[in-house]
């Protein structure tokens, strides 16, 4: 029968879909049609693996009319990484391998005309999309080996050429081939910057009790955090701590997080599985499209969704755009992001920290110290300025803290605790397996994720508790969506005291954190009331 | 014997028989001196339902053991007849009970280098127990301005804002004393062990309670007359409307001394005490470390320079000047009789006036006629 199948995957955001190459090779009018969908790119897979085949010495049936379709037909589809498939479904079709070989089996990678196979990116999201459809065996270029076999349960075999690929599905001796260059370009510059987030600690930092415990109860439950206060108090130093008190990812998180990198091309050969936070801080002439994701064509996620499971700093956050920061509304609440391109609207895991710092005002100077007040802005400025920090984003951010510069005295004050990333760490890692028993069963894993009416439902506060928040609700110093922020952040602190349900005294430093007065020392202290 | 050291060895005794600062004693002692009261009391004379009360305690006295063990654990007692007896403690002699409590101490057990009488110029720093992260850096910073002009900081030792006065005067490299409502000896709270012990060590620990006492209600109480009788004046941060630190306040308002307080916002629950204190005139507001400084220094001393804004060009014209300059639009420009009938002055004077304003560049002359220049923005 001139006829065969091989499997691929296509990529739609993190939406994987299994496609069924399909050639046909009969008597007919000579020539070579690709249907299905396909994008120029992958029009111009027909001669690249006519050459392939050829330069492999393979047959390809030249006298022959050759059909390729790639089903499902509807599906819009683009992309290098079919080559591979489709080479071996011409080779199958003309009789040249036995059909059982390629079943359960996935072939992904780009052809170079002598043959050779090279790596294409999103190669983890793709296997892990084959496994779930019952794929069982897939072919990868070979420095992509190492990524693929993250996927549980999948047998990867890592090739370098069309040659090797056919001479292992025929059950024949593997040839040598010419080993293939890794995807990405050299290095020219070479960037230690995560190796420096690695470096630091908070034990570093003098003083900050109130921040360093804020960042904890941000960490412990996920929650965003907006950290404001004048030039050189601290926001930044304490935000680039936070990934470090991050508790390693859970296997889901790594697997979603390192899918992503997968398909910005931002993994690196030989990285294997992400395990640690991510931290990323773009600046804050940042575009929409770089933020939450875009790209011409195929989706490229965004900052957002790169820092997913991580920490997300925006640092002068009143300095973005007005589009960027109105754009965010939306992943905040729902801890995912819809990129709609064209053809496609994609969906993409955004549930990462939100850390944002700003200025008092824009000249940064402003300083609650009356004497050490040396700001400069005017008025309307300052007032533009405070407006954008107040915008709808704010009212999504759980906990404000107000920073203030360090004062003369601290640095030699040998009384305050000066805790280190570990010790921090292992508080955090505690508050999150209470969650994770909480919440087992459940969509979600962390305290800020939990959608506001279940929770009431089913984590209710205690009536004294309620009537804390009511009281404020009904001052009109607190939002709806506040109380329910303030009801997650009751958690969280009482997740981190080890009590099993928060009461009157979790709730109020919930408030405090979420409203931006000051913590009682007796919470920064950890002691009882 | 000498007098001094049976006045000495009554005084210790009468620390163990009596509750500090309990009103009957201070006038039996003032009556009889210290020596003829513990030799009255062992002479079983019952002095109004006194002997009823101490009769428990008069069998465990043992001054002189007391003294012996004292040295040992490097802790002196000082009785006013000493050099180093703060005198300001005086101030006490005779003052009306409040909350039942009045009177100069028998004595002072002390712990640490810091002479008591070099406590005359001193400020106490008091608050709640349960203070804010604000409060804290608050009194923090103000003990460390203080300490650092070299007053010594007074104050209690329990959490909150006790212990944040302290480490701010300590880290600023200044003198801080502790009185305790418990033994010297006494670590209370025990959190605070290792701040007591460098205290005792370069600071000083100080309480009227023999040593091993433990801390009652009514001993801070009669703590509280000490703070504010040893100090020149007293900042109140954070004091919820219960808080002993008013009680410490109301001492100092009694004893003529300075009652300042620290504002919060007005939200605040633990503020709530210094704003009552503050409305009703009982004390001055301060807001930072160079205002305690005005206020308990001596006349002339640390004036503190009022804050005001930033001096403008435009605020040193004269006042009809101010007017036309008012009429000047921002952007697009208008001519003179514009800007006169906007002003509501005389084209001539107008006219006149711009040129002095465009020399000083406050103004410029366009195409469309005058409008401001940048420096009249700021």
């Amino acid at each position: 029968m001139p006829f065969a199948t091989a499997h691929t995957v296509s990529l739609h955001g993190a939406l994987g879909h299994l496609i069924d190459v399909q050639a046909d090779v009969s008597p007919g009018q000579v020539g070579t049609t690709l249907v299905g969908r396909p994008d120029a790119s992958l029009n111009e897979a027909r001669d690249r693996c006519r050459m392939a085949i050829v330069n492999s010495s393979l047959e390809w049936p030249a006298t022959r009319r050759i059909t390729i379709l790639l089903s499902p037909a509807d599906l819009l589809k683009r992309g290098t990484h079919f080559d591979l498939a489709i080479a071996v479904a011409v080779v199958a079709a003309a009789g040249n391998l036995p059909r059982l070989a390629l079943e359960a089996t996935a072939f992904i990678g780009e052809l170079t005309l002598d043959g050779g196979l090279r790596s294409v990116p999103g190669v983890l999201p793709m296997v892990l999309a084959a496994a779930e459809r019952g794929i069982r065996r897939v072919f990868v270029p070979e420095p992509q080996a190492l990524e693929a076999a993250m996927a549980p349960g999948m047998a990867v075999l890592g090739m370098r050429s069309l040659a090797q690929v056919v001479a292992e599905l025929r059950g024949e001796e593997v040839p040598e081939a010419a080993p293939v260059a890794p995807m990405s370009g050299s290095r020219l510059l070479s960037w230690r910057g995560s190796q420096r987030l690695e470096e630091v600690d908070l034990a570093d930092l003098v003083g900050m009790a109130d921040p360093r415990y804020a960042v904890e109860v941000a960490a412990a439950g996920g929650h965003h955090l907006m950290l404001s206060g004048p030039k050189g108090s601290g926001k930044t130093s304490i935000a680039e701590r936070i990934p470090g008190i991050l508790p390693d990812l859970t296997r889901e998180e790594s697997l979603e997080l390192t899918a992503i990198h997968s398909l910005a091309g931002a993994l690196e050969p030989g990285d294997g599985m992400l395990v640690r936070p991510p931290f990323s801080a773009p600046h804050h002439d940042a575009s929409k499209a770089s933020l939450l994701g875009g790209g011409t064509g195929q989706v490229r996620p965004g900052e957002l969704s790169r820092a997913h499971a991580g920490v997300l700093f925006l640092d002068e956050f009143p300095l973005f755009r007005t589009d960027v920061i109105d754009a965010l509304r939306q992943p905040l609440e729902s801890g995912e992001v819809t990129v709609a391109r064209r053809d496609e609207s994609v969906k993409l895991p955004a549930r990462g920290m939100l850390v944002l710092a700003c200025n008092p005002c824009p000249c940064g100077d402003y300083s609650p110290h009356a004497p050490g007040n040396a700001c400069t802005c005017h008025e309307v400025r300052r007032r533009e300025y405070r407006a954008r920090i107040a915008g709808p984003v704010a009212d999504r951010i759980d906990i404000t803290r107000h920073l203030s510069p360090l004062h003369p005295h601290q640095p030699r004050d040998g009384f305050g605790a000066r805790e280190s990333t570990a010790q921090v760490r292992a508080r955090v890692e505690q508050a999150r397996e209470r969650q994770a028993a909480r919440y087992a069963g459940e969509s979600w894993r962390l305290n800020s994720q939990a959608p506001g009416p279940l929770l009431r439902e089913r984590w209710p506060l205690p009536d004294e508790a309620q009537r804390l928040v009511d009281d404020r609700v009904y001052a009109g110093r607190l939002t709806q969506r506040g109380a329910t922020r303030v009801h997650r952040l009751a958690w969280t602190v009482a997740d981190l005291q080890e009590v099993d349900r928060p009461g009157p005294a979790q709730v109020d430093v919930a408030l405090r954190l979420r409203t931006g007065e000051p913590l009682l020392l007796a919470t920064l202290e950890r002691r009882a009331g | 014997m000498s007098a001094a050291d049976r006045d000495r060895l009554a005084r210790v005794a009468l620390g163990r028989l009596a509750e500090p600062g309990d009103p009957r004693f201070a006038g039996l002692v003032a009556e009889l001196g210290a020596v003829g009261l513990v030799d009255a009391l062992i002479g079983q004379r019952d002095l109004g339902g006194l002997l009823a009360d101490v009769a428990g305690r008069v069998e465990a006295m043992g001054p002189e053991r007391e003294l012996e063990r004292a040295e040992r654990l490097g802790i002196r007692f000082l009785i006013p007849s000493d050099a180093e007896w703060p005198r300001q403690l005086d101030d006490l002699e005779g003052s009306e009970p409040l909350q039942n409590r009045c009177g100069v101490p028998f004595g002072l057990w002390v712990k640490g280098p810091v002479r008591l009488d070099e406590l005359a110029g001193s400020v106490a720093v008091v608050g709640s127990r349960s203070a804010t992260s604000y409060g804290g850096d608050v009194a923090a910073d103000l003990a460390a301005v203080v300490a650092r002009a070299g007053h010594p900081v007074v104050s209690g030792a329990a959490f909150g804002i006790d212990q944040a006065a302290h480490r701010g005067a300590l880290a600023a490299g200044g003198r801080t004393v502790a009185v305790l409502a418990c033994g010297v000896d006494r670590a209370y709270p025990a959190a605070h062990k290792t701040l007591l012990d460098h205290l005792g060590a370069h600071g000083a620990v100080v309480s009227e309670v023999p040593i091993g006492c433990s801390p009652t209600r009514l001993r801070f109480l009669a703590r509280n007359r000490i703070i504010a009788a040893l100090t020149r004046g007293t900042v109140v941060v954070e004091a919820a409307v219960r808080s002993g630190a008013l009680n410490t306040a109301n001492w100092a308002g009694r004893l003529n001394r300075t009652v300042l307080g620290v504002p919060g916002p007005v939200t605040s629950a633990p503020s709530q005490g210094v704003h009552q204190l503050i409305r009703s005139g009982a004390a001055t507001l301060v807001t930072s470390g160079a205002e305690v400084l005005e206020m308990v220094g001596g006349a002339g001393e640390h004036l503190v320079e009022e804050p005001r804004a930033r001096a403008r060009p435009r605020d040193r014209l004269p006042w009809r000047d101010q007017q036309v300059l008012d009429a000047v639009p921002v952007s697009t420009g208008a001519r003179a009789d514009s800007i006169a009938r906007t002003a509501g002055l005389g084209l001539l004077e107008v006219r006149s006036t711009l040129t002095r304003l465009e020399r000083a560049g406050l103004v410029v002359a366009g195409e469309a006629g005058w409008r401001l220049a940048a420096l009249a923005h700021t």
